[in-house]
């Protein structure tokens, strides 16, 4: 409901043409509404799907796009991937200048043919056809179409028509066709809000939006995917890079990753087997046991992604990641699950879409496109725990931000379902941060700083500990670059992984810190932990504000101030509490010593755009009281 | 210097006839049981040998350069572990192309006290074609843990027999022990030059092929603990200061014949210039068309011509990203396409100044990213650039930058010199590049200070050169709504009302910007005293150098300098009562100058503050001045006016 008045402004802004395909091909025809704030329109983008069976599925796609600058040629998306079970049949480009004259035509051959590797994978037999085309006049239009043959009817496209910001869509329409009536499925999301047209039966779909003006990004906004429309598109008899499967509900689909993906890959080698049974030894505990395992596993294995064929959704045996010692996702957790096992721990195979931002499994909607990771859950009486067991360094049982409060796919051995994973709430990512600060008479300051964190604020920092004393040192620098001048001298950490507790210890020195003028001695009193965050400003504000974790900090800094001396003004105590969270700040006075006590707690939550000034206000408030000062005068 | 010099061959040949063979696939328990690197501790892996020959074959009549490499790496610990990964990257041109053959490796771990070997299997070696001119071969090792040894040997083998691959002798971790050899037939004489930090000289010695049935010049290369290299910010290009020898063929001789290449740089201008495109395409002009004839028809100011020239081509050509000293397209097609590479865009436009009656000729270049070329290259040289002398002025152009201007090249142009190819008047030789002009950017303030605190003020700002250059392309890359608002952002978040900025579209000239501005905190009113800064939220807040010393010179790209001049109207009934001293400080050489001068007025805060530097890079031995230079300036920023009320 929150999307309500960005959309009667997409409506009254909306105009409605009709229009040959000729027309397309010139930027001369594209409405104005339409251009205004875009780098780049979708004039047209048709997709056609049809399933011929359970194994054939063919996707042919004509898309139209007219770019207006340099960074709109990122919308072209005139490229296709393919692998050993998706053959590119037909793939050609024809490129219009302004008036839609043709200027070149581009063949199957023209294209760029390059491995679809990102840097953390070692091998993938992914490819992608891509234009390369550099454009000598602004703007310019693309008609690019493909035709694609796949076995893979288990994945079929999520139309998501409106996929970036700057970018504008006169039309865009999917058509799919189930001819051998493999049991079409569907989930629409948002359609209503975006006046999708969409039609449907037992075996067909058409969904067809038109003459949506395009969306900026804007801070502190839902992400665009969440906002926007969306369809899932799934059968039940489907068909994935060689193995057959069926599926209706998540239960179902749970089923078949466990008996057609996961079965008969459990093995290791007779030796871990003893190993594992050694190191449990004694042990009755299920949870200690497991904690040996995944130490185990930590110490033994590395994360390394080899992606061939089915090895995109299976994962390689247990027995090779034994004797290769390193595996992906998959491949780890199946080997925790089965070294798990062997210890006499139950464990679940779990699908989770992974990343700082939190995204969901869609209840109600199975799909293969759902989840890009693999995790482990522990049933723990009535909770779990969660592994990942990819990382050499989390504690046990300690996810952090990278799959943290989410609806992800457990798989049991009796029923499959949708569950949420650990949700760190806003007290718990904490940090508290403690200073000795002591301030001499030409301003500079040497300080002893202990920080401790917890929650995803440990998930944060702990890794710097395994930093070379050049990185450490920049690293300070950096974290404290409001602190002109500061020099490390001596640091300690301590990686408390059963509490999940890190502890930072830092003696340091800064010159000139307080700043000399006439008789006084300035100095901002939060020198270690200032938040001069504020989100843009903007004069009108179209998108809701989510936070999706909240954090509260803790600070406590005690000055020595110099003998030659005296106050002259201290700030005034603070103390502001709203919907958003908490902001306090207290100056004791005590002899020579300045006590400065702070409290910054920001809450999760989703609040309509309308309170986006509200947030911004307060934080500019907290920017301004961050940075107020004392003052000092010499006797 | 020369006892020095001494001293180090000494050393090695020393430690030469001590050291012991090192032998794939054998490794020592005590490189399984070292746990650190002890010349640098923080060492996540290192390389405990690496050994590189490279050498000539010929089989069958096809002539092969060989390589062979075979390496020992350490995993000290987990973050030590994408070492155990290796990449060989293979370029292809055509049908030809580099392959990597006969890959064995093995990784080594202590089990139970005793060595375990396990080899890579053929399978988890990975194929593939990267581009189209690379293909790659990628492994990772089995079984690899912490303390975990790796030998990898392989074959490159290449039919690209004249280019020679740099041998790299560092790396982002350390090389305990290093030998490189490389072989090359006596009548192929090849210009060795050596890079970076570190001094290191080849044994020299010549001896008979069988294999070859020729005469064969070894050079031997041994270096011990080798550091690791470390980026650090402000660096031009880190492989310049990458240890490590290139190689450029320079002649081959043999019985009755002989052919120069590349002796010294006069010789690579002729080389180049001797190839058809600098030949013979220059002075081609059957594909201009009139509207170039209209240009320049009228016109009899030289000057004036090359600019209508410069502006036709940038107006008509598009850059199409690639690099290139020669042609991709030559002259008729990119002018048909209205596109090509950095040759076809700057040799069009020296062949349309020549047809303009201008005295103009190319001059190549490697740009920064390409590394300095240290030694008289053809290969190294990547770009091409159009220069120009009219009245005895020189004029540099590159017309492949959108905002790039005559004698305003794109940063990346300015690496060291140029080569200057002259063939009407066969004069050939190497050229200085004029160094870019100092940029400006020039603010003034005028404002109100009110009793709230609240500051009211305009401001307008002009900036010049390469300040010009950023601007335009920062300003062209959002909307204007998206660029205030990241603008108010990076000024302390001031609120700003009737912008206008005047000259982005053009490459000529300066940029004008001005605006309004409201700023909420603009002073602190504390026991009935005002305390200001007055340069606010144009004050410089963090140093851009921490480090306490530094390896590498700063490279700024062009020197630069900020000029603020600041007026600002304070409450009535306020008298001053402390005003930060003026300072004026130089870094030694002139390589820079501050000027802070505040004044008090009746009504009036005032400050003049300039901070100039003046060179475009800075050595390391001026590192710690310029490092205190903007540490003055951020003390001098953060010093407050204290007012009083009367």
């Amino acid at each position: 409901m929150v999307l309500k008045p960005i959309v009667n402004i997409m409506l009254l802004l909306a105009t409605l043409t009709a229009f040959s395909q000729d027309d397309l091909y010139s930027s001369l025809t594209i409405p104005d509404d339409l251009k205004k704030g875009a780098n780049a329109v979708v004039r047209l983008n048709e997709m056609h799907v049809v399933i011929e069976s359970q194994n054939k599925i063919l996707i042919s796609l004509d898309r139209v796009v007219t770019v207006f600058n340099e960074k709109g040629n990122q919308h072209l998306q005139a490229g296709v991937g393919y692998d050993n079970h998706i053959k590119v049949k037909k793939i050609e480009a024809v490129i219009f200048d302004e008036n839609g004259e043709v200027l070149k035509k581009k063949k199957k051959r023209d294209f760029i043919d390059y491995s679809a590797v990102d840097g953390g994978t070692l091998y993938s037999d992914s490819r992608v056809l891509f234009l390369g085309y550099t454009p000598i006049n602004y703007p310019y239009t693309v008609k690019f179409s493909y035709e694609v043959e796949s076995v893979n009817t288990a994945a079929i496209p999520t139309w998501r028509p409106i996929n970036s910001y700057f970018l504008s869509v006169e039309k865009d329409s999917f058509i799919l066709n189930d001819q051998a009536n493999l049991g079409l499925r569907s989930k629409e999301i948002s359609f209503d809000e975006f006046q999708v047209k969409k039609s449907t039966s037992s075996n067909t779909l058409s969904y067809t939006i038109s003459n949506v003006p395009p969306i900026k990004p804007e801070d502190l906004s839902p992400s665009l995917n969440s906002i926007t429309p969306y369809a899932m598109v799934a059968v039940e008899k489907f068909h994935f890079n060689g193995v057959d499967g069926h599926a209706k509900n998540w239960n179902e689909f749970g089923n078949w990753i466990r008996n057609s993906l996961l079965k008969g890959r459990n093995e290791v080698t007779e030796k871990t087997k003893q190993q594992i049974l050694d190191l449990v030894k004694g042990i009755d505990n299920p949870i200690e046991k497991a904690k040996k395992v995944y130490e185990f596993v930590q110490n033994n294995t590395r994360y390394i992604s080899v992606q061939v064929g089915i090895g995109g959704v299976q994962p390689i045996a247990a027995l090779e990641v034994d004797n290769l010692k390193y595996g992906d996702c998959k491949g780890l957790t199946n080997y925790t699950q089965s070294l798990l096992s062997i210890a006499g721990v139950k464990s679940y195979y779990t699908v989770v879409e992974a990343g700082k931002e939190i995204i969901d499994f869609d209840t109600d909607f199975a799909s293969l496109e759902q989840g890009n990771h693999i995790i482990l859950g522990i049933p723990n009486n009535d909770e779990m725990i969660w592994l990942d067991c990819t990382s050499q360094i989390h504690p046990f049982g300690f996810i952090g931000d990278f799959t943290d409060d989410r609806k992800v796919l457990v798989i049991k051995q009796d029923y499959s379902e949708i569950l949420k994973t650990i949700n760190y709430p806003d007290s718990i990512n904490y940090q508290f941060t403690k200073a000795d600060i002591k301030l001499s008479v030409d301003g500079s300051i040497n300080s002893e700083v202990t920080i401790k964190t917890k929650g995803v604020q440990y998930d944060n920092r702990f890794y710097i500990e395994r930093k070379s004393k050049k990185d450490i040192d920049e690293y300070y620098k950096e974290y404290w670059g409001n602190v002109n001048n500061l020099e490390i001298n001596d640091y300690s950490f301590e990686n408390d992984k059963e509490d999940v507790e890190f502890t930072e210890k830092i003696k340091s020195r800064a010159q000139n810190y307080g700043s000399i003028n006439g008789d006084r001695l300035i100095f901002a009193p939060n020198a270690f932990n200032k938040n001069s965050f504020i989100p843009n400003r903007y004069r009108n504000r179209k998108l809701p504000v989510e936070i999706q974790r909240g954090y509260l900090d803790e600070d406590s800094f005690s000055y020595t101030i110099p003998n030659e001396y005296v106050i002259e003004s201290l700030p005034e105590n603070v103390s502001i509490k709203n919907k958003f969270g908490e902001y306090f700040i207290e100056f004791i006075q005590d002899g020579n010593k300045i006590l400065y006590n702070r409290k910054l707690k920001i809450l999760k939550g989703k609040y309509p755009k309308l309170e986006y000034d509200l947030y911004r206000n307060f934080r500019k408030k907290i920017s301004k009281m961050d940075n107020y000062k004392i003052i000092l005068k010499k006797l | 210097m020369i006892k020095k010099v001494y001293f180090f061959v000494f050393v090695i040949s020393f430690q030469l006839s001590l050291g012991q063979e090192i032998e794939f696939g054998k490794v020592t328990k005590e490189e399984l049981l070292e746990d650190v690197y002890a010349p640098d501790k923080s060492a996540n892996a290192a390389i405990l040998f690496q050994q590189q020959k490279t050498y000539f074959n010929s089989t069958y009549g096809a002539n092969e350069l060989i390589t062979e490499i075979h390496k020992r790496i350490k995993i000290y610990n987990g973050d030590g572990f994408d070492y155990a990964t290796e990449v060989i990257n293979l370029f292809r041109a055509g049908s030809s192309a580099e392959v990597a053959r006969k890959i064995k490796a093995y990784t080594f771990n202590i089990e139970n006290g005793k060595v375990k070997k396990t080899e890579l299997e053929k399978d988890q070696i990975f194929k593939s074609k990267l581009s189209y001119n690379y293909n790659q071969v990628k492994l990772t090792m089995p079984n690899v843990k912490e303390g975990s040894v790796i030998d990898i040997k392989y074959q490159k083998r290449s039919p690209f027999i004249w280019s020679i691959d740099e041998f790299v002798f560092q790396y982002d971790i350390p090389i305990k022990k290093l030998e490189a050899e490389i072989r090359t037939p006596k009548g192929f004489r090849f210009n060795t030059t050596n890079k970076g930090h570190i001094t290191f000289f080849p044994k020299r010695s010549t001896k008979t092929d069988n294999r070859l049935g020729m005469q064969v010049v070894i050079n031997k290369y041994f270096l011990n603990n080798v550091p690791a290299l470390k980026e650090e910010s402000y660096v031009d290009n880190i492989n310049n200061y990458r240890a490590g020898v290139m190689f450029e063929l320079v002649s081959v001789e043999f019985p009755g014949y002989f052919k120069s290449y590349s002796q010294t740089w006069k010789d690579v201008a002729k080389t180049i210039g001797s190839s058809d495109d600098y030949k013979n395409q220059l002075d081609k002009t059957n594909s201009f068309d009139d509207e170039l004839d209209d240009l320049i028809s009228g016109k009899t100011d030289q000057v004036e011509k090359m600019k209508v020239i410069f502006k036709y081509i940038k107006d008509n050509l598009k850059w199409n990203g690639i690099d290139g000293k020669y042609f991709f397209n030559g002259i008729r097609k990119t002018l048909k396409e209205k596109k090509g590479n950095v040759a076809d865009i700057n040799l069009t436009l020296v062949a349309m100044l020549r047809y303009a009656g201008i005295d103009s000729n190319p001059v190549i270049l490697s740009t920064k990213d390409n590394v300095i070329p240290f030694f008289p290259t053809v290969d190294r040289l990547n770009y091409v650039i159009a220069y120009a002398v009219i009245n005895e002025k020189k004029y540099f152009l590159d017309a492949t930058e959108e905002f790039s201007d005559i004698n305003l090249l794109p940063v990346k142009d300015y690496n060291w010199k140029g080569i200057y190819i002259d063939n009407n008047k066969l004069i050939w030789k190497q050229i200085d590049i004029s160094s870019p002009e100092q940029a400006v950017a020039q603010y003034s303030i005028n404002a109100n200070l009110n009793e709230d605190g609240e500051i009211n003020g305009k401001l307008s700002a002009r900036y010049t050169k390469h300040n010009a250059l950023e601007f335009r392309k920062e300003y062209k890359d959002q909307d204007e709504e998206s660029f205030i608002a990241s603008k108010e952002k990076s000024l302390d978040n001031i609120e700003i009302s009737n912008y206008t900025v005047k000259n982005t579209d053009s490459y000529e000239g300066f940029v004008a910007e001005s605006f309004e501005y409201y700023q909420e905190n603009g002073a602190d009113f504390v026991d009935g005293k005002i305390y200001i800064q007055p340069l606010s939220f144009l004050s410089l807040e963090e140093n851009p150098f921490k480090l306490e010393e530094r390896k590498f010179p700063v490279d700024f790209g062009y020197p630069f300098a900020k000029k603020y001049m600041v007026s600002i109207a304070f409450p009535e009934g306020y008298t001053v009562e402390s005003t930060p001293e003026p300072v004026r400080l130089k870094i030694p050489n002139d390589l820079g100058e501050l000027k802070y001068i505040p004044r008090v007025t009746e009504k009036n805060i005032q400050l003049i503050f300039t901070f100039d530097i003046k060179k475009p890079r800075i050595m390391t031995d001026n590192y710690l001045f310029l490092k205190q230079f903007f540490n003055q300036m951020i003390i001098k920023c953060k010093e407050q006016i204290v007012l009083t009320k009367a």
